[in-house]
């Protein structure tokens, strides 16, 4: 080293900060790495692609055969020689025995121990947007009218039947674009039916709506063909289909670590079918309506009272809810959620008086707009339940409560989580383990296809 | 932690492979984030735009996210805990010669200046009462044994490597976002610009070619170590024992250890040693899969209040027509 490069042990400073061009500069945000990174690379998509298969290749998961090699598999990690405190030169860094029991003993009392404070984020909150609520009104309100289409059925009511039919399909139709239009690659949608898993509520709701549209749409093609008989068997059918499809939603958001989601489990599905009744008799009523079925009429009573029994159980449903919830249930109270829940009260409320005061003075159309708005308050609890997740996944003291089984975070009363067995058990499609892979791996190519096609347009 | 007759499970299946973890001893971590950087460079994950000075903290890297798969948590307490300030007065009080507690910390009083300005043993268990504390923790996946996000995920796209790891497949995941509130532990989200979710794959790759994971790699004081599961375990319930030998008594290993009804989410596949409470660290005092949690009680509730919904509509307008037979009925409610 030559004398002009050592160090003096003084910084010189110029006093002018040195210029800086902004491509010297790291970005400020986040935004536009994405297309920076792609445009740099020469790529057409950032591909997080590090674990499985060669760049430019897929990965497949297959099964391998037991006792097969790895391919490129070395019979021990070479590599992982990893510590120079306790390899060959012993530093005593892990030196002492543990007595029996010490370890389990020292977990027990920290994990116990006092709560001092509490360092969040604990978890991330949900990316859904505004679809996935949207989508839990309009298949919620598809079900509904299957219901209500099997009920007019068992009552003698063909005609009726056969509208709330159309509603039904109708009301799900929007249901796939809102779905798709939600997923982060919406081009690969199929993969959603690549395998059947009974343990996630999300795959089961893809292949409950696939069965559903299905079954609605032929029953809705029996009617147009004139084929009474069939449509009616169909109609029974989707209401079957319906009952999951207008109940699983509860469940998607049950089974998540968010307390106000997961504290309401036993609350969320029920609730979310009372919404999905009401909404479903709502449209169908206001269709019926439309379609001249006369005032006065047996199925235009029943449902006005279906709808008002459906949104008062709601309500009584949310209130014993909200009891459950200890600390959690702020997340309903406050903010975004917490103005939702309050519009959606008031409508039903306001509905309710409506169809009482109508009874007694005024005509049809009052009760008309009492539809309407028990209508707007399903769609009110929906945005409202799934916004109180975002608020609940943020509020840390309510996710360390549940995690300590504590209804609040210095409750003294707790109720020890049982333990699960593991995750181990899992059922796929049910088909033999050849053809199961082979369809899977159909789902996974068609979905690449469909996205290398969307994206080279 | 074997996986048994796991056959079922969408895994990869190599007869004679063990389950490898990390092991992060967090009374070793001295917050250089090395392990972070190594990550983003083999993976080659983009930055955050994370905004330096957020929070009053110098942990700039804030959360776990979909391209940041190790993150080093900084844990500035303002006070110190009552597990410091027990520990720093049993030191005193025994009178030993290591009169500080070994837990890293630091804070405005420099503790060489109170030991040498008064006479010793009062002033240092003065500035230690008054100390600020600050640990370290490298986050990262906990390779759970039940693992919530790999029990959501609707594509298959999750799966159990031969590692008993947790790999999430970037060509097969669609981006529903459903493993980002499955997951009790805050790790795996979803990218929004890449669409996809992303988390830790414990290296799957280097494994695959004999190497140990990146951060374990490069982490300059072994905090983060890598090896076979059951091994790593042995040794951490040595470092524990240790630890309680020097009066370290928090020392306590999360996610590890525990009797078979305690485990964290069946135990942890990558797992920590900690010296404070849980929630200090923003882990969960116990946590396990939601969705094995409660997807029965769940759809049970949910399937019976269908059924009894589509019932019920039958029953009304079954009474309406009889009611209607009898008497002119009106528009009703």
């Amino acid at each position: 080293m030559t004398d002009e490069h050592r160090w003096e042990g003084r910084l010189e400073h110029s006093g002018e900060p040195a210029e800086l061009t902004p491509e010297d500069e790291p970005p400020t945000t986040s935004q536009g790495r994405e297309t920076d990174w792609v445009a740099d690379h020469d790529t057409k998509s950032r591909d997080i692609r590090p674990a499985l298969g060669k760049p430019g290749e897929p990965a497949a998961w297959t099964a391998a055969k037991p006792g097969a090699a790895v391919p490129l598999a070395r019979p021990s990690f070479g590599d992982a020689q990893w510590s120079f405190l306790y390899k060959a030169r012993d530093t005593a860094y892990a030196a002492a025995e543990p007595s029996p029991g010490q370890v389990v003993s020292a977990n027990r009392r920290m994990r116990r121990a006092q709560v001092t404070d509490v360092h969040g984020p604990f978890i991330h909150a949900p990316v859904w947007s505004w679809e996935v609520p949207l989508y839990f009104w309009f298949g919620g309100m598809a079900s509904g009218s299957a219901f209500v289409a099997l009920a007019c059925d068992v009552a003698g009511d063909c005609r009726s039947a056969a509208i709330a039919r159309r509603v039904a399909l109708g009301a799900l139709s929007p249901a796939p674009v809102l779905l798709i239009g939600d997923l982060g690659r919406p081009d690969r949608f199929l993969n959603m039916m690549r395998v059947f898993k009974p343990r996630s509520p999300m795959n089961m709701g893809a292949w409950c709506l696939v069965a559903f549209s299905g079954s609605s749409a032929a029953a809705v093609g029996a009617d147009l063909l004139g084929r009474p008989r069939a449509a009616q068997a169909l109609g029974a059918l989707t209401s079957l289909f319906g009952s999951y499809l207008g109940s699983y939603t509860g469940v998607l958001l049950a089974c998540t670590a968010f307390p106000v989601w997961a504290r309401s489990r036993t609350i969320l599905g029920p609730a979310f079918v009372a919404t999905a009744t009401a909404s479903g008799a709502a449209a169908t009523r206001l269709a019926l309506v439309a379609s001249g079925l006369p005032d006065g009429h047996p199925t235009r009573s029943a449902l006005g009272g279906l709808e008002t029994a459906s949104m008062l159980s709601e309500l009584v449903l949310s209130a014993v809810g909200e009891r459950q919830l200890g600390d959690a249930a702020e997340a309903l109270r406050r903010g975004r959620p917490g103005t939702l829940f309050r519009t959606a009260k008031s409508l039903v409320v306001l509905g309710l008086s409506l169809r009482v005061v109508a009874r007694r003075r005024m005509g049809p159309r009052e009760h008309d707009l009492a539809s309407i708005m028990y209508l707007a308050a399903g769609l009110a609890f929906r945005f409202a339940w799934v916004s109180a997740g975002k608020a609940s996944a943020t509020d840390a003291a309510a996710v360390a409560a549940m995690g300590r089984g504590r209804r609040a975070l210095h409750d003294v009363r707790e109720r020890p989580r049982p333990q699960r067995a593991p995750s181990m058990d899992r059922s796929q499609l049910p088909l033999p383990g050849a053809a199961r892979r082979a369809y899977g791996e159909a789902i996974r190519r068609a979905s690449l296809a469909i996205e290398r096609r969307l994206r080279h347009r | 932690m074997s996986t048994g007759s796991a056959h079922t499970e969408i895994a990869i299946h190599r007869s004679g492979a063990q389950r490898m973890g990390f092991f992060t001893d967090t009374t070793v971590c001295i917050g250089c984030k090395a392990c972070e950087v190594a990550c983003k460079q083999w993976n080659d994950l983009p930055a955050d735009g994370s905004v330096p000075g957020k929070g009053a903290s110098y942990d700039y890297t804030g959360d776990l996210s979909a391209s940041t798969w190790r993150h080093v948590r900084f844990v500035e307490l303002l006070e110190p805990s009552p597990q410091l300030r027990e520990e720093a007065q049993r030191a005193l009080e025994s009178g030993g010669g290591n009169k500080f507690p070994a837990i890293p910390a630091s804070g405005a009083i420099d503790l060489v200046d109170a030991a040498q300005a008064g006479d010793g043993a009062a002033d240092v268990a003065e500035a230690v009462s008054k100390m600020g504390d600050w640990v370290f923790m490298s986050d990262v996946c906990k390779h759970c044994t039940n693992a919530g996000c790999l029990d959501a995920c609707p594509t298959g796209a999750l799966i159990r490597t031969e590692h008993q790891t947790v790999v999430l497949q970037p060509d097969v995941c669609n981006g529903c976002g459903y493993c980002v509130p499955a997951c009790p532990f805050g790790v795996v989200d979803r990218d929004p610009q890449d669409g996809r979710a992303g988390k830790c794959t414990l290296c799957y790759d280097r494994l695959e070619d004999g190497l140990e994971p990146a951060c374990a790699k490069s982490c300059p004081t072994d905090s983060i170590q890598f090896g076979p599961h059951e091994e790593l375990v042995e040794i951490a319930s040595r470092r524990v024992a240790r630890l309680h030998e020097r009066g370290i008594e928090g020392a306590y290993l999360y996610g590890a250890g525990d009797e078979p009804d305690e485990q964290l989410a069946g135990g942890l596949g990558a797992f920590f040693l900690l010296t404070e409470p849980p929630e200090l660290y923003g882990l969960p005092a116990q946590a396990d899969s939601p969705v094995q949690e409660n997807v029965v009680p769940a759809t049970l509730a949910a399937v019976g209040a269908g059924l009894l919904a589509s019932a019920g509509a039958v029953i009304a307008f079954v009474a309406a027509g009889r009611l209607s037979r009898r008497r002119p009925v009106r528009e009703s409610w």
